[in-house]
C-alpha cells in the first residue's frame, strides 16, 4: 500500500471525524429545539435540515458552491477576511458536515422526544435553570440516541461524494477515499481503487465496532 | 407547629376542563382529597410552576409565586417548592447520591445528617436508582426534594404505588418530615386514613372546585362526606 | 470518558494530517490545472517532465468538465482550465473567467465503437449497427458526457440516429459504458480510442475515421484571475511542444497540429 493511499485514508477518516465534531454541537440544537415546543417557521427549520438528505448530493454541492465560492455572498465575505474555503480541506469537512447533519439531527431529536418531561420538570423544581436542566438531565438521558446519530453522520461523512467533488475539487490536498476511488476507476488504475476500497471496509466495520463499544459504555457506566 | 400562609386562588385548565382555586389559610400540612382525574395533580402543577394558571395568585409564605394581574410567574427553578410527584421520577441515569445532591445549593436545605437520619437511607447513597424498592423509592426522593430548601412540599400520593403492608411503614417518616423538619407540606392522597394523619387542614376537589372541608385540631374532625 | 479521549485524539490527529505540508513541495503554492477526468493520467505525465524541467510544481484537479466549469465560474482558484468539451470552455468564456486569448485546441480523439474481446469483428460497421445482431448499444449519456454527444452527432450525420435510439442505453460516464460492454448487458459500447485501455475484456470492433468523425476537441485557457498567470502561460506553452505532444500520443489521443512554439 503505497503512502499516498495511506494518506488518502488518514486524511478521509481525519476529515469525517472533525465533521463529525463540528455538526454536534448545531445537530444537537436544532434536534433539541425540533423536539420541543413548536415555534412560528418550525417547519420551514425542519424542511432547511432535511434538504441535504433529499436533495442529489450534487445539488447541495452546487449550493455550496455558490454560497462558498470566491465569488458567492458568503465566499466573498470570508475571501476580505483572507479566508478560503473552496479547494481546500475546510470544504471537505464543511461537505461532510452539511451531509451529516441531518441523519445526526433525526437520531438526536427522536432521543429528545422520548424522555420523560417529568424528569426535566423535576429537576427544574430543584433549582436547575434551563441550560442546567439540558446539560444533567436532558443530554445524558438522550445519550445514546445522540450517539448514535453521531455514528450516522459519521458515516454518511466518509462516504460523501457528490458535493465534496464540488467544492473541495479533487486536489491532492482534498482528496478523499470517496472520490479518489470514483478517480482511480475512471482512469484505469483498479488496483488502487481496489486497495481504497478494501480501506474503506475497515473503516466502515470499525465505525460500527466503536459504536457499539459507546453505546454499551454508555449503559454500563450508568 | 409553624404555620404558614399561603394563598392559592386561581383558576386552571385541565384538559376541556376548568379547575377553581380560591383557599387562603394558614397551615402546617394540608392534605388535597378526591378521586383520580379530578385534577390533584394540576392543581400541585400549577404550585410548582409546571402550569401556568390562566389567572389568579399563588403565594407562600409571604412569597409571590404567581400574579396574573402584575404578570409574575417565577420560573419551576425559582420557586423553592419541593415536589414529589407521583411516579417519583428519581433521575434514572444517577446514583442515590447524585439524586439528593441535585438540589442542593438552591435554598437553605436542612442538615443532611438530619434528612438522612429522618428517612433512613445512609445505606441507599451508592446505590443505583434501579435496585430500590418501592418504599426506597419514595424515601430518596422525598430527600431529594428536601435538600433542596423547599419552602414548601407537594408529595403526590407517595403511598399509592406502595404496598399496603409498605404503608405503614413509611407514614411516619412523612409524620416525621412534617414535624421535624417543620417545612410545610401539600399532600395529595385518596385515602381517608392517611389525610387524618398528616393533615390539619383538608381540601376536596368536587367538580371543578377545591373547596375546604374542615379545618381542626388535632386532626380532623368528622365531617361532609366525601366521595 | 474513554470514548471522548478518543474522539479528541483522533481529530487531533486528523487537523494535523491535514496540515500545510501535503502539496507544497518549495516556497511556491503549485500551479493548479483543473483537467477533465480522461485527461488527467497523460497530463500527469506531461506535468511531470514539466516540472523535472522548471521549477515549478503542478498540481491536478481532475473532474468532470461540466463540475470544472461550474468551480470556476463559482471562482474558484485555479490556473488552467484542460477541458475535454467545448461547451464547458463556451461557458467560462462567456462567464470570464478565462483569458480568451490563451484559448487553445490542443488535442483530438478519435471514435471507436468496442465489443466484448471475444466478439470483436463481428460488428464491422455502421451498416451492422441497425442489424439485428446489436440488441444494445451502451455511449456516454448524450445529454451531457462529451464522447455521448460526438457518438450521437456522428449517428445522427450518416443518418441512423432515428433507426438505432431506441437500442442506445446512456450511461453515466465513458467507465460505465465499457463496463456495459465488458459484461454482455450492451452489444457494442461508443467510445474515445483512449478509453479503450480501461477496460480489459473489450477490443475495438471498427473504427470511426477521423475524417467522417466528429470534431473532437480538447480545449484549454489560462484562467482570468490566475495565482501563477506567468507559470500557467508557461505551462500552457510546454503542453503545446513536441515532448508534451508525444506523451499525448501514446496515450492515444491526437495531438493537434499548430504553431510549434
Amino acid at each position: 500500500m503505497n503512502p499516498e493511499l495511506i494518506r488518502v485514508v488518514m486524511f478521509s477518516v481525519g476529515m469525517a471525524t472533525l465533521a463529525t465534531v463540528v455538526m454536534l454541537p448545531p445537530g444537537i440544537a436544532l434536534a433539541w429545539v425540533l423536539a420541543r415546543r413548536p415555534f412560528p417557521g418550525r417547519t420551514a427549520v425542519e424542511t432547511l435540515v432535511s434538504l441535504p438528505l433529499v436533495l442529489p448530493p450534487v445539488a447541495t454541492g452546487l449550493i455550496l458552491l455558490r454560497l462558498f465560492g470566491r465569488l458567492g455572498p458568503v465566499g466573498r465575505w470570508l475571501d476580505r477576511l483572507g479566508i478560503e474555503v473552496v479547494f481546500t480541506w475546510k470544504a471537505v469537512v464543511l461537505a461532510m458536515a452539511i451531509m451529516g447533519l441531518p441523519l445526526l439531527v433525526r437520531a438526536a431529536r427522536s432521543g429528545f422526544e422520548q424522555i420523560d418531561r417529568r424528569y426535566e420538570q423535576i429537576a427544574a423544581t430543584l433549582g436547575a435553570r434551563p441550560a442546567r436542566v439540558f446539560l444533567t438531565i436532558s443530554l445524558p438521558l438522550a445519550s445514546r440516541a445522540v450517539m448514535a446519530g453521531a455514528v450516522l453522520g459519521f458515516s454518511r461523512a466518509l462516504g460523501e461524494f457528490g458535493a465534496t467533488v464540488m467544492i473541495a475539487g479533487t486536489l491532492p490536498g482534498t482528496r478523499t477515499l470517496s472520490t479518489s476511488i470514483y478517480a482511480y476507476t475512471q482512469t484505469g488504475q483498479d488496483a488502487a481503487a481496489t486497495v481504497l476500497l478494501a480501506a474503506a471496509v475497515v473503516v466502515a466495520v470499525a465505525a460500527v465496532v466503536v459504536s457499539n463499544r459507546l453505546s454499551s459504555a454508555g449503559h454500563g457506566d450508568r | 407547629m409553624a404555620r404558614v400562609p399561603i394563598v392559592l386562588d386561581f383558576t386552571v385548565h385541565q384538559g376541556p376542563f376548568t379547575l377553581e382555586v380560591h383557599q387562603r389559610f394558614e397551615a402546617q400540612a394540608v392534605a388535597l382529597f378526591g378521586p383520580s382525574g379530578a385534577g390533584k395533580t394540576t392543581v400541585l402543577d400549577s404550585i410548582a410552576g409546571l402550569r401556568r394558571p390562566s389567572v389568579g395568585v399563588i403565594e407562600v409564605g409571604g412569597h409571590v409565586l404567581f400574579d396574573s394581574e402584575r404578570h409574575l410567574d417565577l420560573r419551576p427553578h425559582a420557586r423553592h417548592v419541593g415536589y414529589v410527584p407521583q411516579d417519583v421520577a428519581l433521575f434514572p441515569h444517577m446514583s442515590v447520591r447524585k439524586n439528593i445532591f441535585y438540589g442542593i445549593g438552591r435554598g437553605v436545605s436542612p442538615s443532611l445528617d438530619t434528612v438522612l437520619r429522618l428517612l433512613e437511607i445512609s445505606p441507599l447513597l451508592d446505590r443505583r436508582i434501579t435496585g430500590l424498592s418501592g418504599g426506597e423509592r419514595q424515601r430518596v426522593a422525598i430527600a431529594r426534594a428536601l435538600m433542596s430548601g423547599p419552602n414548601l412540599l407537594l408529595l403526590d400520593e407517595p403511598l399509592a404505588a406502595v404496598e399496603q403492608s409498605l404503608r405503614e411503614r413509611i407514614l411516619p417518616y412523612i409524620e416525621c418530615v412534617r414535624d421535624e423538619l417543620k417545612i410545610p407540606l401539600i399532600y395529595v392522597s385518596h385515602s381517608l386514613d392517611e389525610v387524618r394523619r398528616i393533615a390539619d387542614r383538608l381540601l376536596t376537589i368536587e367538580e371543578g372546585w377545591v373547596v375546604e372541608s374542615t379545618t381542626g385540631h388535632p386532626r380532623l374532625a368528622e365531617g361532609r362526606v366525601l366521595r | 470518558m474513554v470514548a471522548c479521549r478518543t474522539v479528541l485524539f483522533v481529530t487531533i490527529l486528523a487537523v494535523l494530517s491535514c496540515g500545510p505540508g501535503d502539496t507544497v513541495s518549495n516556497e511556491v503554492s503549485p500551479v493548479v490545472v483543473s483537467v477533465a477526468v480522461s485527461l488527467s493520467g497523460a497530463l500527469r505525465k506531461a506535468a511531470d517532465e514539466f516540472e523535472r524541467a522548471t521549477d515549478v510544481t503542478v498540481v491536478l484537479n481532475a473532474g468532470g468538465s461540466d463540475t470544472l466549469a461550474t468551480q470556476l465560474l463559482a471562482g474558484a482558484r485555479v490556473d488552467l482550465f484542460f477541458s475535454a468539451d467545448t461547451r464547458q470552455m463556451d461557458r467560462v468564456v462567456a462567464g470570464g473567467r478565462v483569458v480568451t486569448k490563451t484559448r487553445v485546441d490542443l488535442l483530438s480523439n478519435q471514435l471507436v465503437v468496442v465489443s466484448h474481446i471475444d466478439r470483436v469483428g463481428k460488428v464491422s460497421g455502421v451498416t451492422d449497427l441497425g442489424s439485428s445482431q446489436v440488441r444494445r448499444i451502451a455511449i456516454g449519456d448524450p445529454d451531457s458526457v462529451p464522447a455521448g454527444v460526438y457518438a450521437r452527432e456522428f449517428l445522427e450525420s450518416v443518418g441512423i440516429w432515428d433507426a438505432v435510439r431506441s437500442k442506445v442505453v446512456p450511461t453515466r460516464n465513458v467507465r460505465a459504458a465499457l463496463a456495459a460492454v465488458e459484461a454482455g448487458n450492451a452489444d457494442v459500447g461508443f467510445v474515445y480510442r483512449t478509453d479503450v485501455t480501461l477496460a480489459d475484456r473489450v477490443g475495438i470492433t471498427f473504427v470511426i475515421p477521423v475524417d467522417q468523425g466528429p470534431q473532437i476537441r480538447y480545449v484549454a485557457a489560462v484562467t482570468s484571475d490566475a495565482p501563477h498567470e506567468a507559470a500557467a502561460r508557461q505551462l500552457l506553452q510546454f503542453l503545446r511542444s513536441g515532448r508534451a505532444r508525444r506523451i499525448f500520443e501514446e496515450a492515444g489521443f491526437i495531438a493537434l497540429p499548430g504553431t510549434p512554439p
